[in-house]
């Protein structure tokens, strides 16, 4: 019989909203790390050097192909190990430190993608244009370049971050105590009895979160367009 | 002023540039014509560096450039002595109209602000867009686009300026204004060379043309020369298919 | 200091292989299940009809605002009594524990990529000019006609990188399926990987085979979007 306890669901939320440091903790330090990542993939992926190039792509290849909870366990079980090798003992560090990693891999792999078409996006000629006015290799880059790639960049880098937002809840399988593990938590200690509205509130968090980040993204596309078409590259 | 000494490129097994020598003096208007695939537009570009020649030798006032060994400072120098006006204009989407002129001189050429401005000023005024200062490109049409590029060039007080089919791209109602811009700036003695299909501009602006085809200079001369009395079978070929109402005697 | 038990690795390879069939199963009948649905969404979301739009807004909304895990959960801790109901009310004898959780997976995934789908389709729909259905309709075409043999086809084009996508992250979705119990790809590697712990050679090989499966996915909507694309190119 599906009994449905409404007012279990309203008091399930303020146990979990306090985990929301913890998600919110790992989002930022992966939007770091990714970031960074990112950025290094896309030059090579850019440059001239055929082995960082090909390197890069194979990459890309293979994040594109692996499943988050498959890397995750991945980075979880091999890193420890490929440390021990080189003398490391990995075995204390907190279950942060691997969902940040793993997280940051793919997360850097999307970045390299976005970094790099909306670089593509803009014309050539406006660097023709910048360096013919005298501007060096750096200044075009900076003062013309970068500002337009990222109004390019800018819709799908914050589609990204939420797309982490969800794959990240997949960390409460190595036992990080984020929303998503607390939530679990409260399941299993009441023995299933009122998943439901637990799983009701988790969901009702995820998209509050998520409806908030897409709606600035929307005034975010209208305040950059100044009336240019938009131009959607990935 | 600036002398060109045999420039030599290929794209692969093409070759587009076979050979081109020629000078140019201070306060010449120059006009490069030629049918399409002639190489004038890589020549132009080869001139800025926006292409690397095979080889051949520019020599700009005391600037010797052997171009099969370029360094990056005789290429920024050169740069601060040239302008160019592009096919597509290559505005700064990201700048305003004004903001479009000062990056060069702010930035480039690193003069100080307020007298940037007045001179950005001064140039947009001169093409006859006093009140477009604060216009983003995409709210100009291609013509206002187009002399604006020009104002950015013109700016820069640049020895030479090099136009790679200005009009090129623009509908037949904006050519016009352009043309007119172009030969204002003509008369007050800026040195020019240009790539374009405008004869009229060539004709009655123009004092040197350079009549390229296949990649060689088949004839240079004054408009006159050129065009009334023309000494090479594919010039007056050329002629012939755009200018219909001449016929030559030789 | 640990080597790779690469014997295991072999073996375990073909143990996670041997899941491959049911992974495939779930991410061909959600597409199967998904497309023709989410081609009739879109179209709702492109017309704006009143209230039908206002529900396919939310109900997208939710899909691509929670984490997939959660609706998995839901679907597995709901779908479940929903079937006791009808199985009671229809006097069957079926019991539901016997009721193989694939069924719950075609549900959830269903559900899921008929959300992401009706937005890639939708977009590529407004990407075909309005011009299109109006030359058509010009020389006598009937609306439908006119979708079917001039407007879908060029919005297939549009679509189909996002389609790959769509299905390499159903693919790799699936791997989700070890909370039903289903024995695909990763539970099977890790069912066999238990006995010795030998994890990391598992996980490698669950790896390789997704890459396997995911690469030649990728490869056949290629070849496939380059003859859709002929039309374009002879122009060129």
């Amino acid at each position: 019989m599906l009994k449905f306890d409404f007012f279990y669901l309203l008091e399930q939320i303020p146990k979990l909203v306090p985990y929301l440091d913890v998600t919110f903790l790992v989002l930022i330090l992966t939007l770091f790390f990714g970031t960074i990542l990112g950025f290094a993939l896309a030059v090579w992926k850019l440059g001239k050097n055929l082995i960082l190039r090909k390197l890069a792509y194979a990459f890309t290849t293979a994040m594109r192909c692996t499943p988050s909870i498959v890397l995750l366990f991945l980075v979880y079980y091999g890193l420890p190990a490929l440390a021990s090798i080189l003398a490391f003992d990995l075995n204390d560090l907190s279950k942060i430190f691997f969902v940040v990693t793993a997280f940051s891999l793919s997360f850097g792999n999307v970045m390299s993608e976005i970094i790099r078409t909306s670089y593509l996006a803009v014309e050539k000629g406006q660097y023709e244009a910048a360096v013919s006015v005298g501007l060096t290799r750096f200044d075009a880059f900076r003062r013309i370049i970068l500002p337009q790639a990222a109004v390019v960049a800018l819709p799908n880098i914050i589609n990204s971050i939420l797309t982490l937002l969800k794959e990240g809840s997949l960390a409460y399988t190595i036992g990080l105590i984020d929303v998503m593990g607390k939530a679990n938590l409260l399941i299993a200690m009441n023995y299933e009895a009122h998943a439901l509205e637990t799983l009701l509130a988790l969901s009702f968090i995820y998209w509050s979160i998520s409806i908030i980040i897409e709606n600035a993204n929307g005034l975010l596309e209208q305040k950059l367009s100044k009336g240019r078409t938009f131009i959607k590259t990935v | 002023m600036l002398e060109v000494r045999d420039i030599r490129k290929a794209f692969g097994n093409q070759e587009v540039l076979s050979g081109i020598s020629f000078s140019i003096e201070k306060g010449d208007v120059a006009v490069i014509l030629g049918p399409s695939g002639s190489g004038k537009t890589t020549l132009l570009r080869c001139l800025e560096f926006f292409e690397q020649a095979d080889s051949g030798e520019v020599l700009f006032d005391d600037i010797d450039v052997d171009l099969r060994n370029v360094t990056k400072e005789q290429i920024k120098a050169i740069r601060q002595k040239t302008a160019f006006v592009f096919q597509n204009y290559n505005l700064f989407n990201n700048k305003t109209a004004l903001e479009n002129i000062l990056e060069g001189l702010v930035i480039g050429r690193k003069i100080p602000k307020k007298e940037a401005e007045a001179i950005a000023k001064e140039a947009l005024d001169k093409v006859g867009l006093s009140d477009k200062y604060a216009y983003y490109p995409s709210q100009l049409s291609g013509g206002q686009q187009q002399r604006v590029g020009i104002a950015r060039a013109i700016a820069l007080s640049p020895e030479i300026i090099f136009f790679d089919e200005p009009t090129s791209a623009l509908d037949p109602e904006l050519i016009g204004e352009v043309l007119a811009t172009m030969k204002k700036i003509a008369k007050e003695g800026t040195t020019m060379l240009v790539v374009t299909h405008e004869m009229s501009f060539a004709q009655d602006v123009a004092n040197k043309i350079i009549f390229m085809d296949g990649g060689t200079i088949v004839e240079e001369g004054t408009p006159r020369q050129i065009f009334t009395e023309p000494k090479e079978e594919r010039t007056i070929q050329f002629l012939k298919r755009l200018l219909p109402e001449y016929t030559y005697y030789i | 200091m640990q080597t790779l038990d690469l014997h295991f690795m072999w073996e375990a390879f073909f143990i996670a292989l041997s899941g491959a069939p049911i992974t495939l199963l779930i991410t061909v009948v959600a597409l199967l299940i998904s497309i023709p649905v989410s081609f009739f969404f879109s179209l709702i979301r492109l017309n704006g009809t009143p209230i039908l739009d206002q529900l396919c807004r939310i109900y997208i909304s939710f899909v691509r605002g929670t984490p997939l895990i959660i609706q998995i959960f839901l679907i597995y801790n709901v779908m479940p009594i929903l079937v006791e109901r009808f199985l009671r009310s229809t006097q069957s004898t079926i019991s539901i524990f016997d009721v193989n959780p694939i069924w719950y997976a075609f549900i959830v995934f269903s559900l899921h990529t008929i959300a992401i789908l009706t937005e890639v389709f939708r977009s590529a729909l407004k990407t075909v000019q309005k011009s299109q259905l109006e030359a058509a309709h010009s020389v006598g075409l009937s609306t439908f006609a006119a979708y079917r043999r001039i407007i879908i086809p060029q919005a297939l084009v549009t679509a189909l990188p996002n389609l790959c996508n769509a299905t390499t992250n159903l693919i790799k979705n699936t791997s989700l399926c070890y909370a039903l119990s289903l024995r695909e790809i990763t539970l099977r590697a890790k069912v066999a990987a238990n006995p010795g712990y030998n994890y990391i050679e598992a996980y490698i090989d669950i790896f390789l085979v997704y890459l396997l499966i995911c690469s030649l996915v990728e490869y056949g909507f290629k070849k496939y979007e380059k003859k859709l694309k002929a039309y374009q190119c002879l122009s060129a």
